[in-house]
């Protein structure tokens, strides 16, 4: 097995997810990361670096480390070259309002800019063509690109939160595509402005690391990493603990990277990107906090570096091609051994459960229709017991607080009964299954089990009933996998609706037979549509979730209206719809009244918090040039020995302070709201995005940045409606 | 010293039970040894390593699967015959596979465990106790609580049989003929009993025992009393790892395995850990590990030998889904990589695999050609039937006393798919550390009935799953298991557990009668079964068995509070006394519904003693402080640590302070192992107080909060501010 090459103890906590390292001086690598009391520590073994002062003090602890006061909670850490005529690299720093860029050998800040989205993740980078590097700031719904002056030359929106970011070459074109990871399930690739794949995953993608060509990882929150070559899935595991930081590099030397992965419970692991199988792992008495590669030896060779929280460092060194095998447990052919011999444990065990079968069968002594108790050691139903399943849209009753919902309808075909069904599912449930358990007495041959999708988006459901007779202890599992359409909780309505004052219009080159056949696929309808005589089609639809009406109408020209006041299912419709008919670009013309109006309310809102936010900052201002006064008062007043008088003005002092302290939250509520309305105005103009598709959505969400930039609502509402100022 | 240890596999049989594998030993010392191993399908077989392969000596069927496996011989000589127990049948071979014994015992029970010595022999059903001697039935006893084992001191050195019986109910009987001579008092229910160095040490009367909590202890077996010589505590030999709890023991062994000359004791745990233990101070205090290795399936046998290559000491092992393997010294990288980085396969290996290959291929034909045609019969009109035999399910909930909670294990011969959780009263699932499976609650609809729907999806290759779980006090009720393994036709078993009222209580045998204590007194018209079963329901770790003779008498303590709990019943009265009124509270609701339910008239008196309501505050009042205490430590750590960063001297810190920041790591993982620990406690002061005054016919659930303010305030004020809110009227 492969052994670390070193292993270091810095007695720093770390903090997980906030590991970096750097060449800070160009030559020597220096792990960096974020400790506790929001502190960022450098430790740097090979010299002493610069002198205190500034943001940088010197741990009194360890000579090697040196530490940073960021004064915020750190919410992001990652070191690049950021300037292209400098070979060192710049620390760049984000905390949930700042980012900081900071030269560390001169102990100076590059830049240090506000950034009301926050960084939740930052990368730096080569992006598209621009021709300096770019410090990418992920945020809550934006994206800011900063070159080494702070300007950002680039910025973009996206569906939800950041919480990953990372750059490759996704398209093989010589140039890096942008990759991000957010909170609604998303990995979107951008290149440029522009949105080039969506991937959708189960859960917030927490880490993205590039590996070789098109070809990345992916960790999620709720466990699972995974490889993805460009859009294909390689494979992924889930596991129960988290995975908090994803590597890849090329441990066992045969020209592959591996991706490394290390786990809450202190686990790090490498796998294969092709298969997923384990090649190498080791274990961390707690959990692990970052892993980088550097050359932390100086052989000019790069080792992997593996964080631990409680600031345990290991270091591993790739093995030469010639030493590889010895990576491999040596147990190799006792393996293989006890894996052909389970197999075929395996399969003796299903061939005997035939045999019985058979035997029973043909003995004829035992009859079905009753439970099968402990004493019979066999369980038994007709044989040609089937299960039926169907889906099918339940409009809820009000009187039972039962709200509309979408049901499978599972049966079987004579008297056994379905004693209880677990569903498993991705992005529906709280968990990754549902469980429909009855009680004893209202067991039946036929159950419906009610489904609430909370997201519009294509689901498998692998349906597990246990089918038997009452009190049994034994029960056959029938099981099944069904799709669940993408917009199964819109039930079509025959009744005339009032008509929303939203839509969405546009022209198609295509066949209305096309839409209807999109139609019928993503709708969970009972019999199959049909567009009229002459080819016009109408269709109204009412959402289960919200009662809201959604109206889709297309003439025999194929122009279309999508009719509906919630903007994010418009955005989901053209998406799903502009997917399903491959189209590279379109542009519409919509609107959305209400949605309007609240932008702009919203707007108005985001200028009175700016505007508390500096009365608020003049205040403390203020209240700091008191505090002098007071300090410099009590302190004289001591010396004096007036201890009347310092009691005094440290009674002031206190009162000061807790003015301070209340000041300080009313900031923070602000600072809330602030960072509530920001992320709304993003979400609305990625909104206004997904109504178009390609080069018409790109264009419009740089033209909504252009109109925020100015200030300029009027031609804000009027790009959101027509696609272009 | 440390112990490197390897493991290779040898083949595999049927299911086995706990102890059903033994080597015969030999001779010459330093040879190979054979093995002899009986499964669940009931074959025996004797089999040796010869260059890797398994070279089969004897094999010989049974009708019933082979519970236990022993050897034996004339007293003086090597012992070599083999005897299992199948059914009520005794059997016996020689290790050349002839038959010389076939001894039907005519008991009503099955044989569960055996014991040979000379021309005794020893046998145990679920509650009787039989001694044959040359086959003559000479003794027999009737135990109140399940034998879970039987072995006796050498008779070599003690010149007469003692045969000592491990009963569930915690206590080691030392029998004399018919007649229990004496018992012994244990921590937790003995599952395993093993001769210390395999002899009973100097003078042959010191005796270990395993429990079901992953005790070890040694006894010194006396004329008329017992002395407890130590125990080995589950998980504090091993400080790493301290927080994981130890499996039940399911064997036990010695073998020089250090090479030291002293025999080292090997132990088997039902989690699938294998530990070495050396003896460092003789028999004077407990042995430190030096070696532990974990299989994923619960170990049913262990034994010192050598198996595999002459020379080598190994430990051989059997687990439950029938791997035999050997936990061998050898050096394992013999035949590894070569310096082209080629991995060298031997011959035999390479041979191996390719007919293990050949014999899958053949069998996923036929199993293709059953399951077709399985198919078909699903898809035709003709009635038929679809009947799939059981699959074995080794499955055990036990109450873990430390932090008064249950682990279910649950195991099954072949990979688990899932398991779905059930239950239909509140219980709180908690993780298992090594437990690998994903879990997914569901939302429990009231409706329904259920209070817990979770499922467990299981990584590959996982036979065994643990999970961990609290009960609450007065709910009751039931908690089911659906298993479904990754076995074609797919179906799933249903395990059923019950949650009784007075869950978190564990049976003791010394009541202590200077409590204050509360009565609960019942008199009617019920026999003695009918009573012993309405405790059955609400005790845990009792026998189902109505116990012999006119007045039954069980004592109990709580886990949780250290209070004590006495049954004393006979038919027409029933007494049960109790220095926590709430456990008398939730005994009376129970059995009041069981008595209506089953219409039978009962007259209940309570005798309410007021001092028991200070008493049991005080004995609360120590766990709350050590809490509050706990949880303002561990609050106070992250700032700790912080001044610590800026400083390279902690010294000038008080006592306390420093105190927190060295020990820091060991509070934070206190804390977590622990977790609601404060709102359980609080939970059963509340209960205290409603059940003081529900006596009283006094219903104070609007003074709750002022109770709850009281303790959320607990630190800053004393216990006697609580008492008095106790004692207001």
């Amino acid at each position: 097995m492969l052994a670390p090459v070193f292993t270091l103890n810095l007695n720093q906590k770390i903090v997980p997810g906030r590991v970096c390292i750097g060449k800070y001086d160009g030559a020597h690598s220096c792990l960096t990361a974020s400790t506790t009391a929001d502190k960022v520590f450098i430790h740097n073994s090979h010299q002493r670096l610069g002198v205190a002062g500034g943001r940088m003090s010197l741990s009194q602890s360890s000579a090697e480390v040196s530490l940073l006061n960021i004064n915020q909670t750190v919410s992001a850490i990652t070191a690049g070259k950021l300037t292209k005529d400098r070979h060192s690299d710049i620390l760049v720093v984000g905390t949930p309002t700042n980012v900081l860029a900071y030269d560390v050998q001169n102990n100076s800040d590059v830049f240090y800019k506000d950034v009301s989205d926050g960084a939740n993740a930052i990368t730096i980078g080569q992006l598209g063509h621009h021709s300096f590097p770019l410090a990418l700031i992920g945020g809550n719904c934006s994206i800011h690109g900063f070159d080494s002056e702070g300007n950002d030359p680039f910025w973009t929106v996206t569906g939800d939160n950041v919480s990953s970011l990372t750059l490759a070459d996704f398209d093989g074109d010589g140039e890096n595509e942008l990759l991000v990871g957010s909170e609604d399930f998303e990995i979107r690739v951008f290149k440029q402005e522009e949105i080039l794949y969506e991937m959708s995953e189960t859960e917030a993608v927490t880490a993205l690391c590039p590996m070789q060509g098109s070809r990345f990882g992916y960790a999620l929150a709720n466990g699972t990493v995974g490889v993805y070559e460009k859009l294909a899935r390689w494979w992924r595991i889930k596991s129960k603990n988290q995975a908090i930081a994803i590597y890849s590099y090329d441990l066992d030397g045969d020209g592959v990277p591996e991706l490394i992965t290390g786990w809450s419970n202190g686990k790090m692991d490498a796998r294969n990107d092709r298969s997923g199988e384990v090649v190498f792992k080791d274990n961390f008495p707690s959990t692990i906090a970052g892993i980088v590669e550097g050359d932390y030896r100086m052989d000019g060779k790069n080792q992997l570096i593996c964080c631990s929280v409680d600031g345990e460092i290991r270091g591993y060194q790739s093995s030469s091609p010639e030493s590889r095998y010895s990576m491999m447990d040596s147990n190799i052919e006792q393996e293989t051994i006890r894996e052909l011999s389970q197999r075929r444990h395996n399969l003796l065990l299903e061939l005997k459960n035939y045999e019985e079968n058979q035997r029973m069968g043909s003995s004829g002594e035992i009859l079905s229709g009753k439970p099968s108790t402990a004493g019979d050691q066999v369980g038994v139903i007709p044989a040609n017991t089937q299960l039926q399943t169907g889906l099918a849209i339940n409009m809820g009753s009000e009187d039972k607080n039962i709200p509309p919902h979408v049901e499978i309808a599972l049966a079987t075909t004579n008297d056994t009964i379905i004693r209880a069904v677990i569903i498993f599912a991705e992005g529906i449930f709280e968990g990754e299954s549902h469980v429909f358990h009855p009680r004893e007495s209202a067991l039946s041959s036929n159950i419906r089990v009610p489904l609430y999708p909370p997201k519009d988006v294509p689901v498998d459901l692998h349906i597990k009933a246990m089918v038997g007779y009452k009190a049994s202890l034994h029960y056959h599992v029938f099981e099944l996998t069904r799709q669940l359409p993408r917009f199964s909780m819109y039930a079509l309505c025959t009744t005339p609706v009032t008509e929303p004052q939203g839509y969405v219009k546009f022209k198609l080159t295509e066949r209305v037979a096309r839409i209807v056949m999109w139609i019928n696929s993503s709708f969970l309808l009972l019999d199959d549509l049909q567009a009229d005589d002459e080819g016009v089609l109408d269709v109204s639809f009412v959402s289960l979730r919200s009662n809201m009406p959604l109206i889709v109408q297309a003439t025999p020209q194929c122009e279309i209206t999508v009719r509906t006041d919630n903007m994010d299912l418009a955005g989901d419709i053209m998406q799903a719809l502009s997917n399903y008919l491959n189209l590279e670009d379109l542009q519409v013309e919509a609107d959305f009244p209400s949605e309007l109006e609240q932008l702009g309310s919203v707007l108005e809102r985001v200028e009175e918090y700016h505007a508390t936010r500096q009365r608020l900052s003049a205040e403390m201002a203020d209240h700091s040039g008191v505090i002098r006064t007071l300090v410099v008062r009590a302190e004289d007043a001591r010396l004096m020995s007036d201890m009347q008088s310092m009691r005094h003005w440290y009674g002031e002092l206190y009162n000061l302070n807790k003015d301070l302290i209340s000041g300080y939250k009313i900031r923070c509520n602000n600072h809330q709201e602030l960072l509530n309305c920001l992320k709304q105005v993003n979400q609305t103009i990625q909104k206004a995005g997904r109504l178009r598709t390609g080069k018409s959505k790109t264009a419009v969400i740089s033209a909504c940045r252009q109109a925020i930039k100015n200030n300029n609502v009027n031609s804000l509402t009027k790009i959101i409606r027509t696609g272009s100022a | 010293m440390e112990l490197n240890l390897t493991r290779i596999d040898y083949m595999q049989v049927g299911l086995t039970s706990s102890r059903c594998l033994r080597v015969i030993p030999n001779s010459a010392p330093k040879t190979q040894q054979k093995v002899v191993v009986g499964d669940h399908d009931g074959v025996i077989q004797l089999f040796t390593m010869k260059r890797g392969e398994v070279q089969f000596g004897f094999r010989a069927q049974t009708e019933k699967s082979i519970t236990r496996l022993e050897l034996g011989g004339a007293i003086g000589t090597i012992r070599d015959k083999i005897f299992l127990s199948s059914g009520n049948e005794v059997r016996g071979y020689t290790k050349k596979g002839k038959q010389f014994l076939g001894f039907d015992t005519n008991l009503t029970e099955e044989i569960k465990s055996m014991h040979i010595s000379g021309s005794d022999l020893l046998v145990c059903g679920d509650y009787v106790y039989n001694h044959y001697h040359d086959c003559q039935d000479s003794n027999f006893y009737l135990a109140a609580d399940k034998i879970n084992d039987v072995i006796t001191l050498p008779v070599e050195r003690m010149k007469y049989l003692v045969p000592i019986l491990a009963c569930e109910d915690r206590l080691l009987r030392v029998m004399r003929d018919s007649e229990v001579l004496y018992s012994v008092e244990l921590p937790s229910p003995p599952t395993s009993l093993q001769l210390f160095y395999n002899d009973g040490g100097e003078n042959g009367d010191k005796l270990l025992y395993g429990t079901s909590d992953g005790k070890v202890g040694l006894v010194q077996l006396g004329r008329g009393s017992a002395m407890h010589c130590w125990v080995c505590e589950s998980g504090t030999t091993v400080s790493s790892n301290s927080t994981s709890q130890h499996g039940g023991v399911t064997c036990m062994d010695h073998h020089d395995m250090t090479g030291d000359g002293v025999r080292d004791l090997i132990v088997g745990r039902d989690d699938g850990s294998i530990e070495v233990f050396s003896y460092e101070d003789g028999d004077e205090s407990e042995p430190t590990l030096r070696f532990s290795m974990a299989c994923s399936e619960s170990v049913t046998s262990v034994q010192g030998a050598i198996v595999g290559n002459a020379g080598y000491d190994e430990i051989v092992a059997s687990t439950y889904t029938g791997w035999i393997f050997g936990v061998t010294s050898e050096p394992m990288d013999r035949n590894m990589t070569s310096e082209s980085g080629v991995v060298l396969i031997s011959q035999d290996s390479k041979h191996k695999i390719q007919r293990l290959r050949a014999e899958i291929d053949e069998l996923q034909q036929r199993v293709l050609r059953e399951r077709d045609q399985y198919q078909a019969a699903t898809q035709s009109a003709f009635p038929g039937i679809s009947a799939v035999p059981f699959f074995s399910v080794n499955d055990k909930l036990t109450l873990n006393r430390t932090d008064a909670s249950y682990l279910l294990s649950l195991e099954v011969q072949t990979a688990i798919d899932n398991v779905l959780l059930q239950s239909d009263v509140p219980v709180d699932l908690l993780d298992v550390e090594k437990n690998s499976a994903v879990v997914s609650y569901s939302t429990c609809d009231s409706e329904t009935g259920n209070f817990l729907l979770a499922t467990y999806r299981c990584q590959a290759n996982t036979t065994r799953l643990e999970v961990r779980i609290r009960t609450i006090e007065g709910q009751y009720g039931t908690l089911q298991a659906y298993i479904t393994p990754r076995l074609q036709p797919k179906c799933c078993q249903v395990r059923q557990y019950r949650i009784k009222p007075l869950s978190l209580h564990s049976r003791i045998h010394n009541f202590d009668p200077n409590r204050p204590y509360n009565t609960l007194t019942l008199k009617g018209q019920f026999t003695l079964p009918e009573i012993h079963a309405w405790v059955v329901f609400c005790l845990p770790e009792l026998p189902e068995r109505t116990p012999a003779g006119d007045q039954a008498e069980f004592t109990f303590v709580s886990t949780f509070l250290d209070t004590q709990l006495q049954c004393v019943y006979e038919s027409g009265e029933a007494v049960f006394k109790s220095d926590n009124i709430s456990t008398i509270s939730i005994l009376k609701d129970v059995l009041t519904k069981e008595a209506t339910r089953k219409k039978v008239r009962l007259d209940i008196s309570c005798e309410v003693n007021e001092e028991s309501v200070v008493h049991a505050l005080q004995l609360l009042h120590p766990r709350l402080e050590a809490q509050l205490l706990l949880a303002k430590q561990v609050s106070l750590i992250e700032a700790l640590r912080e001044l610590g960063s800026h400083e390279s001297d902690t010294s000038f810190l008080s006592v306390e302070y420093q105190h927190i920041i060295d020990n820091a790591d060991d509070l934070q993982a206190q804390y977590r192992k622990q977790p609601c620990h404060l709102e359980r406690l609080y939970g059963m002061i509340t209960d205290l107080f409603i059940d003081k005054y529900k006596f009283k016919g006094v219903n104070v659930k609007s003074r709750v909060p002022q109770l709850l303010e009281i303790l959320d305030n607990y630190g800053s004020l004393s216990i006697q501010h609580l008492v008095n809110f106790f004692q207001a009227q």
